[in-house]
């Protein structure tokens, strides 16, 4: 399969490219696009408007008073940092930097650190992102998968100099297509190997796969749209529903039996009942039949009902 | 003979929700849900094909929240005050629908089915984790664990100390439920980080599953894409990936079984549909308006006009599907069989909610193709990861790649604009539970407790389904609240430990409400 991979010229370029592996994606988009809609179905009540009334907790601290940089990968293409600067330290370099501090150039700069140990000074190279004061998070277009980075947050000097304050752990994105690493190395571990062995069973076989094994794998036919037959249908504008549900209530001795349309039913402990019917258009003839407990007397009215809807 | 195998994995997690607090509580119905209708149809699958000697192999998550939720005094009595409230809604409507013959039959079947949860789950004396115990014991069912509370790891990788927490306490979770340790583990959302298989290595355990790309874009180069699964190199856990051409047979919006329009409807509920004062008792308590779990109708088609729906024809569409699934596995298997000289490994993992929850017909799909596979045809076998190790234990080596099976592949589901903020808060409770750990080596008593329920804390503040429910960006409120409220319960209890003054009817309280994993020991997170 061919390879995606390109080399860094503009950032801009890859921007419109942060997605994954357009070959699978194709055929994966589909399959994400109902895993959320399952995953939402889960927790779902979809309808409910607003919950129950409950009281909020207090807010999270919005600062800990500590020194911190976290970088993490997001995908193959980019990265997230945050970080909380202490006061300490921000005062530490307003003393050390005087007018200068103020005058200075807020920056992330991103080090490729891909097969290095960074000392700070070694990276293979880096590039800035200029970013405002208040900022405590940022998302970063590195734009090449399977390198590693490392981000300080830093100030450019009027003169040039570039200060950190702090520096971010190493993270490494993800390859974007296969390996171009092709040797391989096998094992049985050795508790099973020892397990066969003792059984005298062989070594499983193994013979080389081309490349038309490869592409099939990768590259499935793509899906045409994401509509889905089993999304929530949407009700378009001004809409209106009416059915019609039909009440049969009455009362008699409490030890009586009662049928209604011939089928028994249940009375209350006063003798009253209620039954609640779906009404379709049509007649509904509704013989009610209450019968003695002594079987010697009987009572029937007839409630003939027509629905019609135009 | 057979030419190539095939694991049907199915993945069950559901966040710990539980209220003592509160009589009621909303979000506790995710699990009534999930029991009536998946866990319950699932159990009643498997107990037809024992009792019919059909020699079958499906591998289960259970993830540590699902369990201890199932296991729970509480949970199980609310879960019976719901079923009977479902039974006593289903005889009202069979009486109501009289003069709508098709909608009265589905009255009807839903009491059966009702009637059928609730014994079930007498049955087995309301814990159902029993019941999926029985069918491992038995040898169909292959029970791995999850993260403790789902938490996303590679969003974690910074603090180490937390995906070993997520891990350890679930591996000793699940041995106190199973009565064994767990041979291998669904990573939370599939998230994998390079590197973090030294965790589970360290744990005991054998395997993960990845998505396909974890493995295909690993290096070296998998020889056998994802038809094999490949050792981690350094630690030799074995990771299996995902097939995606059975996935999508199933999972896709477009050709995916559970959009065809005989199967049933799941946003037509009676809940939403019928007059307010005869539905109001089945409702929640504050009349908000919430599915009730009966719906009468099919998808018929794209547009809003929805037909009854029709049992029979909805069975017979389940048959014809599993057996398409299956065709479509022997002709994929002998292809690759032809080309790798080798039986390829196909694994179909989906999200065990698909079946009955989302897809009603999916539990009968499953037991469809399970019998199809074992009783027609010779050219697919059944198995799961341990079993298939334990014969194809030659394999090759690779470091996979950093992947999830969320949207877009990797972490941005858990990683944006509505839900980026929260792991700052994350990472220095994480710090500060891995100092805590470590300053406090050796204490009893009320430091302990305290010890233990601040880990308990940070544990259900990681759960990924809170980040999940802030990226989707709708009711995000519950899932906010969680999140917040952990970890301000953490940050207290961290100030009250280090500070010597742990307001003991504070810590009691927050005992009874996060209970969960009574057995855990916070020297985990280091």
């Amino acid at each position: 399969m061919a390879k995606v991979r390109k080399t860094r010229k503009s950032k801009r370029v890859k921007v419109s490219r942060a997605k994954a592996s357009p070959k699978i994606e194709l055929k994966k988009e589909t399959l994400y696009a109902q895993e959320i809609a399952v995953g939402t179905a889960k927790f779902s009540h979809p309808e409910a408007p607003r919950r129950m009334a409950r009281t909020f907790p207090q807010e999270l601290p919005s600062q800990y008073g500590v020194d911190k940089m976290v970088l993490m990968v997001r995908d193959p293409w980019w990265l997230y940092t945050y970080w909380e600067v202490n006061n300490s330290t921000v005062e530490r370099l307003k003393s050390e930097l005087k007018e200068e501090f103020y005058k200075a150039r807020r920056i992330l700069r991103v080090y490729d650190v891909t097969n290095i140990i960074f000392n700070g000074s070694n990276a293979n190279r880096f590039f800035d992102i200029q970013i405002h004061e208040f900022a405590n998070n940022w998302y970063i277009d590195a734009a090449n998968p399977g390198r590693s980075w490392c981000v300080d947050l830093g100030l450019i000097l009027s003169d040039g100099r570039f200060i950190t304050i702090l520096r971010s752990n190493v993270v490494q994105t993800p390859l974007d297509g296969p390996s171009w690493i092709t040797d391989e190395e096998w094992m049985i571990p050795d508790d099973m190997f020892a397990r066969l062995y003792g059984m005298g069973f062989g070594q499983g076989k193994s013979s080389p796969v081309g490349k038309a094994w490869r592409q099939r794998i990768i590259s499935s036919p793509g899906m045409a749209s994401m509509a889905s037959p089993v999304k929530k249908p949407q009700q378009k504008g001004f809409w209106l529903k009416v059915d019609c549900e039909l009440i049969v209530y009455g009362a008699t001795e409490p030890d009586a039996q009662v049928t209604v349309q011939a089928k028994p039913i249940n009375l209350r402990p006063d003798g009253t009942f209620t039954l609640r019917y779906a009404l379709p258009d049509g007649k509904q003839v509704i013989p009610v039949k209450a019968v003695s407990a002594d079987k010697l007397e009987n009572r029937v009215i007839t409630p003939i009902v027509t629905r019609e809807t135009k | 003979m057979p030419k190539g195998y095939l694991a049907l994995v199915l993945h069950g997690h559901l966040p710990y929700v539980r209220h003592p607090e509160h009589e009621n509580f909303l979000e506790e119905d995710w699990l009534y849900e999930a029991i009536t209708e998946t866990y319950v149809p699932l159990i009643m699958v498997f107990e037809r094909l024992v009792q019919d000697k059909v020699n079958f192999r499906i591998t289960l998550t259970l993830s540590p929240t699902l369990i201890s939720m199932l296991s729970d005094a509480l949970l199980q009595e609310r879960y019976l005050n719901h079923i009977n409230k479902l039974i006593e809604l289903a005889r009202k409507e069979i009486e109501r629908t009289r003069w709508q013959p098709e909608f009265h039959n589905l009255a009807l079947m839903y009491l059966s089915e009702f009637s059928k949860a609730r014994d079930t789950f007498l049955r087995y004396n309301r814990n159902l984790v029993s019941a999926f115990k029985n069918f491992q014991d038995l040898g169909n069912l292959e029970i791995i664990t999850c993260g403790a509370t789902h938490g996303y790891f590679p969003l974690m990788d910074i603090h180490k100390e937390s995906v070993r927490a997520q891990v350890k306490v679930a591996v000793s979770h699940y041995e106190s439920v199973f009565g064994r340790k767990p041979r291998g583990i669904w990573l939370p959302e599939c998230g994998y980080y390079p590197g973090q298989d030294e965790i589970l290595k360290e744990a005991g355990l054998r395997f993960f599953f990845s998505d396909a790309h974890g493995v295909l874009h690993g290096t070296p180069r998998p020889k056998y894409g994802v038809f094999a699964p490949v050792y981690c190199k350094g630690t030799g856990v074995a990771c299996f990936a995902r097939d995606l051409e059975s996935s999508k047979q199933v999972w896709s919006s477009i050709e995916g079984y559970p959009g065809d329009y005989n199967y049933r409807e799941f946003y037509r509920d009676i809940g939403f549909d019928l007059e307010y004062e005869y539905i109001k008792p089945y409702i929640h308590p504050d009349g908000v308006r919430i599915n009730t779990g009966i719906k009468y109708f099919r998808i018929t088609g794209s547009g809003n006009h929805k037909e009854a729906y029709h049992p029979q024809r909805a069975h017979d569409k389940a048959a014809q599907q599993a057996g398409n699934f299956m065709f479509n596995r022997q002709k994929q298997v002998e292809y690759l069989y032809d080309f790798m000289q080798k039986k390829p490994l196909i694994i179909s993992p989906y999200d065990a909610e698909l079946f009955g929850h989302w897809w009603y017909e999916g539990p009968m799909w499953i037991e469809f193709l399970i019998r199809k596979i074992v009783f027609d045809q010779d050219e697919i076998r059944l198995t799961t990861p341990s079993e298939y190790l334990s014969e194809n234990p030659r394999n090759q080596v690779i470091t996979p790649s950093m992947s999830s099976w969320g949207w877009k592949g990797y972490s941005e589901m858990w990683l944006q604009g509505t839900n980026d903020w929260i792991y700052r808060h994350l990472h220095v409770a994480a710090e500060k539970m891995t100092e805590l750990a470590k300053n406090y080596p050796q204490v009893n008593g009320l430091t302990k407790r305290a010890l233990n329920q601040a880990l308990r804390e940070l544990l259900l503040a990681q759960s990924s389904d809170w980040a999940f429910i802030l990226g989707t960006g709708t009711h995000t409120e519950y899932a906010l609240r969680r999140t917040k409220d952990h970890i301000l319960r953490f940050n207290r209890l961290y100030e009250e430990i280090k500070s010597n003054s742990i307001d003991q009817d504070w810590l009691a309280d927050i005992e009874y409400k996060d209970n969960i994993f009574p057995g855990i020991d916070y020297k985990a997170h280091q």
